[in-house]
């Protein structure tokens, strides 16, 4: 709040101000009254005046000034209403209280879309545990008909539901993992079975190094990385090589780090950066398969909630590998 | 025969597994009346037991934290939810599995084989014909002479062993040599089964392994 400003604001009042004065002047002269008396009247009153103004430009000053050192300071601004306090001035009292209506209300709304949200999430959650029961009773059908056809469609339908479900997980805020000791052995070997029909089709030769250490993570949401991980390099294999995917494990004295890496059809530089980003499907999700664009945007979100750190690396025509660091704490384990 | 109590509420998938696990030479008994259900494990003599999560009326949870102050039969659940809260809680009230839906019918029967094998506390040596076969060393063992089994060829026998007299399909042998981190192929589980042929032939079993075409093998 500059005193330029403050002035040029007044500037109608001055005017009002000085019509007056002169007006006095013109009736204190029409009354003769003397020249001495007009002078000390004049500078009594001029002496109000800039006491007045200058008691209304330092409180608005002090006012408005911890108002937007406050705002500068929030990094959610939003939040302002509840930082200032009430002023000591009519007008910006009535703005304070706008305000503070303004911000309850737009609390309220916003509260409802959340619960909504949560409701919505809810019912996906109970949507795909439903529908999880006819899909399982389908598969133990394939299973004892020995139907190998259905079976792989099946495989394709349990897949996408997970991956809702997943998505609903990563998009919301609350706590429904658990991080604890995870043997990624065991992890892998369960996705490797579920795969293995596929994975023995394409006859891909599976290589493990060093995988039988613990991990801290989620074991339900390592199990669904590692396996959107596969199927993405199933998708991507070169047909001019042997298909392999070799997984490992460099147990550092910090943190581990799990190395995914096939030898498929790699991922152009330019593409690189972005393909963890929300529905990029870049060069290889429009030449070779159906790509959605959501997979890895779902691994990153989840990798970010459980604290891991995930990377890519990769060669155009050589090889992808996916990088994922664990961070070792001893305090978690139990 | 062991003797598996299902208590799982969707009929479609109790019948599919009862099937299942009648062809993997189980006995099964099917729950269909879901009131006491506690009662009913507690009477149904099984050796192990599979159980729901979600039941109408009670929780898996709950009933297998009350089961388990009267019994400890191998409980195995069942649940199409995925937290690893439930599995968490599931274990801590005595489970000795957790498995979750939709599950592949090969590893539910490996799971299921490795809890029972747990509780009947096999000794590390089991005899066949008279051979005795040694899962510590890895080998098979007759009149002093000794043939060590790789690690492959120990599971596909064991496996072969513990369903003595019924086909084992490639697709189990498979997911067993799978389950133990042997991600092997089609051609090599054919070479790994003729190796333990000829290694059984030098104890003058030649033809312990048949073929079944389409189906299998049986040890006989």
């Amino acid at each position: 709040m500059s005193v330029l400003d403050f002035l040029k604001d007044r500037l109608m009042i001055y005017f009002i101000y000085a019509c007056t004065g002169v007006l006095l002047l013109i009736f204190m002269l029409a009354f003769r009254i003397s020249l001495q008396t007009i002078v000390i009247l004049n500078i009594i009153i001029l002496f109000a005046v800039i006491v007045i103004e200058l008691w209304e430009f330092f409180r608005r000053k002090n006012y408005y000034g911890k108002l937007k050192a406050c705002l500068n300071e929030l990094d959610k601004k939003y939040l302002i209403s509840e930082m200032i306090e009430s002023p000591n001035f009519y007008d910006g009292q009535i703005l304070f209280e706008a305000l503070q209506e303004s911000n309850k209300s737009m609390c309220e709304h916003i509260a409802e879309y959340r619960h909504r949200n949560i409701e919505f999430r809810e019912y996906i959650e109970l949507w795909v545990h439903e529908i999880k029961l006819p899909v399982a009773s389908l598969q133990l059908m394939c299973h004892n008909d020995n139907n190998l056809k259905y079976a792989e469609q099946l495989r394709r339908i349990d897949d996408d539901i997970e991956n809702v479900l997943y998505y609903a997980r990563s998009e919301n805020a609350e706590k429904d993992y658990i991080i604890k000791e995870v043997s990624v052995k065991r992890v892998f070997a369960d996705i490797a079975i579920k795969n293995r029909e596929e994975l023995q089709q394409r006859n891909v030769n599976l290589k493990t190094e060093n995988l039988d250490v613990n991990i801290m993570t989620d074991s339900k949401w390592l199990a669904y990385i590692l396996g959107q991980l596969m199927g993405n390099s199933m998708k991507y294999f070169s047909p001019e090589r042997e298909p392999e995917i070799v997984i490992s494990i460099d147990d550092l004295q910090n943190q581990q780090i799990l190395h995914f890496r096939d030898n498929g059809i790699g991922i152009p530089e330019t593409d690189l950066p972005y393909i963890f980003e929300k529905s990029f499907t870049g060069e290889n999700g429009r030449m070779y398969a159906k790509s959605t664009g959501m997979g890895l945007y779902i691994i990153k979100k989840l990798c970010d909630k459980l604290g891991h750190c995930i990377l890519a690396e990769s060669e155009q025509d050589k090889f992808t590998e996916i990088i994922i660091i664990f961070g070792k704490n001893n305090f978690l384990k139990f | 025969m062991n003797r598996i109590l299902v208590i799982e509420d969707d009929k479609a998938l109790c019948t599919e597994l009862a099937i299942l696990l009648k062809n993997s030479g189980y006995e099964v008994v099917c729950i269909t009346k879901f009131q006491d259900i506690l009662q009913q494990m507690l009477q149904a003599n099984a050796n192990l037991i599979l159980l729901d999560i979600n039941l109408p009326e009670v929780n898996g949870e709950i009933l297998l934290q009350d089961f388990r102050k009267s019994s400890d039969i191998p409980v195995i659940m069942l649940t199409s939810r995925t937290s690893e809260l439930d599995e968490v809680l599931s274990m801590s009230y005595g489970a000795d599995d957790y498995i979750t839906k939709p599950y592949h019918p090969t590893i539910l029967l490996l799971r299921i084989s490795a809890v029972l094998k747990r509780y009947a506390k096999l000794s590390p040596v089991q005899n066949y014909h008279d051979i005795q076969v040694s899962t510590v060393k890895g080998s098979l063992i007759k009149n002093n002479s000794e043939q060590i089994l790789t690690k492959n060829e120990m599971i596909i026998f064991q496996l072969l062993l513990d369903n003595q007299g019924r086909i084992v399909t490639r697709n189990e042998l498979m997911t067993a040599l799978w389950d133990n981190d042997e991600f092997i192929n089609d051609n090599a589980l054919s070479v790994n089964i003729s190796r333990l042929r000829s290694k059984l032939a030098e104890f003058g079993l030649p033809d312990a392994i048949e073929t079944r075409k389409k189906q299998g093998y049986i040890l006989t």
